[in-house]
């Protein structure tokens, strides 16, 4: 059931692209709910029954205002935390701890603080390919010599110079260890990729190059992307999908839902002119008063429902 | 245009002293200190000749010299012909900085363990749960206390003493390192496993590594209650060492020995630590102390 002011605003939008065929179920949250403490300061529920479907190559952007649960879904998916009820599964499995099924990318504390540019980069993959006491192997040395140029070239993809290469993450800028991030978690060419509000510590500038790079690495090799940001520019900008989560406000809890799931009539736009197109101007305009009709600071709020919006919200 | 010095400055925050001023400062002290000693020396001397609590400089100087040249009571004479280096070899400082050195690095190589053990308690909370309340409660034990039962257990020989340095250091290293591994990221170690690294991969090749120069820095500040604890075994039962050689002085009023000693455990101890910082500096170029 659709609240019929919030129908009013969806009205508007423009039919998106349907999906040539359906694709794989990539990342799939079963009825989860998550719950912390217990005792005399109470329960305090986070998220209550989410039910989502990402299907593969889809580029999800997560939208909601701060302490709405977008981090704790990504910490779900990535295996870092776990419903208090409900399954999370990623390819088709169940997520029971945190491994290389997903590539992430924190907001802060992106690299190894110890190893340089290329020493971050490569390191998921020679701990791929071999544990420890194998790389005294000659054919260990071929492997790394091969994966140097290979994370030379995500490097150069990201905008590093070759000069960038040897350096500690603490002689670059925030911009640019993000890029590095990218190209870290890129290199381990992991089926999903979470993005826990990477741009978020940036300047403008460097935040639109990255959004442009993200988006041609994503065109590229087309992983699963799940994006949370609170910048519901960049959300628009960047998603295929975009997932409102929005809270509850009753008198014994707080807690957050999905308020609105809707495929982005603007993906199909190309993305150097995405930005400045009336329909991406309108679509930023009408999730800015959706965003703010669930947020905390409007609880006249009718947060019933849950929208999904695939195709013409009619 | 860089403005002059006034005096006010000297009192001010907003101020940065020209790298002459900060240098010129630092030995200040130093210097007044020896002003001092040398007035009291004089003043004392002046009035009894014979005074043996503050000698003056020459007398320093000749002890430093027996003490770096000539042997240990309780050992032999040297033969008139011996050389420099036989004479150096043989005396007391020689011997008894050996004796403590010895000492001083085996507690050291024995307090490795412990650091791993802070770092499995941080980073495996089932070995944490086991271990981190007994630790705690371990550190409270004041080791000096355990000197009697470590005498009985180890003798009053060498692991006694050494037993004393690691129980006396070692619980707070345990518990510095766990302290210092709690405050990794967590961001690093689910980036680390997205990264497909083995839980050991995480302990020794992420946590471990950024912890390392953190952990060289607590060994640093915890060199003096190292040697304090050296200090308190070899006073009470020993036959060398340079606690041991202070406390045998003292029966003596030999202050022309004690004070070079004294100056040699402090010089030795600044030596250490500088050595150590140097190899954190080389080891670690990445590291950014806060």
């Amino acid at each position: 059931m659709v609240s019929a002011a919030l129908k009013l605003e969806l009205d508007d939008y423009p039919t998106p692209a349907a999906p040539a065929a359906p694709r794989r179920t990539e990342i799939a949250l079963r009825n989860v709910t998550v719950a912390y403490g217990s005792g005399r300061q109470g329960r305090k529920t986070v998220l209550s029954s989410i039910d989502l479907e990402i299907a593969a190559g889809e580029f999800v952007v997560v939208l909601g205002e701060t302490g709405c649960g977008k981090s704790t879904m990504l910490r779900l998916i990535l295996g870092q935390e776990f419903p208090t009820s409900g399954g999370v599964e990623v390819d088709g499995k169940p997520v029971r701890r945190i491994d290389a099924r997903c590539g992430y990318v924190p907001q802060k504390y992106s690299l190894f603080p110890d190893r340089t540019v290329l020493g971050n980069v490569m390191y998921g993959p020679e701990n791929a390919h071999s544990r420890v006491l194998a790389r005294l192997r000659p054919s260990y040395f071929r492997f790394r010599k091969a994966l140097r140029a290979e994370a030379i070239s995500y490097l150069e993809r990201m905008g590093l110079r070759a000069q960038d290469m040897n350096k500690y993450p603490h002689q670059l800028s925030g911009g640019m260890q993000q890029r590095v991030a990218i190209a870290q978690a890129l290199l381990m060419k992991p089926p999903v990729l979470l993005m826990d509000e990477a741009f978020s510590a940036l300047d403008p500038s460097t935040r639109a190059s990255l959004q442009q790079q993200l988006h041609a690495v994503w065109q590229e090799s087309r992983p699963t992307v799940v994006f949370v940001t609170h910048n519901t520019q960049e959300a628009l900008l960047l998603g295929t999908r975009l997932i409102l989560l929005g809270r509850h406000h009753d008198e014994s809890a707080q807690r957050s839902n999905v308020l609105l799931d809707m495929q982005l009539p603007t993906a199909h736009l190309p993305f150097s002119r995405r930005l400045h197109s009336a329909e991406f101007h309108d679509l930023h305009e009408h999730v800015k008063r959706l965003a703010y009709k669930f947020s905390s600071m409007n609880r006249d709020a009718d947060l019933s429902t849950t929208l999904t919006v695939e195709g013409n919200p009619e | 245009m860089k403005s002059l010095f006034r005096p006010t400055d000297l009192v001010g925050i907003q101020v940065q002293p020209s790298r002459l001023w900060t240098q010129s400062l630092s030995w200040v002290l130093f210097a007044l200190g020896i002003a001092l000693y040398t007035h009291l020396a004089i003043v004392r001397h002046q009035e009894n000749p014979d005074d043996r609590v503050a000698p003056t400089a020459r007398q320093l100087w000749n002890g430093a010299k027996t003490a770096a040249l000539q042997p240990a009571e309780e050992d032999e004479p040297l033969d008139a012909g011996a050389t420099l280096w036989q004479q150096v070899h043989a005396s007391m400082l020689w011997k008894d900085t050996y004796a403590s050195t010895r000492r001083f690095l085996i507690a050291l190589a024995l307090l490795i363990p412990c650091i791993m053990l802070g770092l499995h308690m941080a980073i495996f909370p089932y070995f944490g749960a086991l271990c981190q309340r007994f630790v705690l409660f371990f550190d409270k034990i004041v080791a000096l206390s355990l000197l009697p039962i470590l005498f009985i257990a180890f003798g009053i020989e060498e692991w006694s003493k050494i037993m004393l340095m690691v129980i006396g250091v070692g619980p707070t290293l345990i518990l510095d390192t766990y302290n210092m591994v709690r405050g990794v990221p967590r961001e690093q170690v689910v980036k680390a496993f997205t990264l497909k690294s083995t839980n050991l991969d995480v302990a020794y090749r992420v946590v471990l590594r950024q912890v390392l120069p953190q952990i060289i820095n607590s060994v640093r500040l915890n060199l003096k209650p190292l040697a304090l604890f050296l200090f308190a075994g070899e006073m009470i039962a020993s036959s060398d060492g340079l606690a041991y050689r202070i406390a045998i002085m003292r029966r003596h009023m030999g202050m022309d020995i004690i004070l070079p000693y004294v100056l040699w455990v402090a010089a030795l101890l600044f030596m250490a630590d500088a050595l150590l910082s140097l190899v954190n500096r080389r080891l670690h170029p990445w590291y950014q102390p806060l």
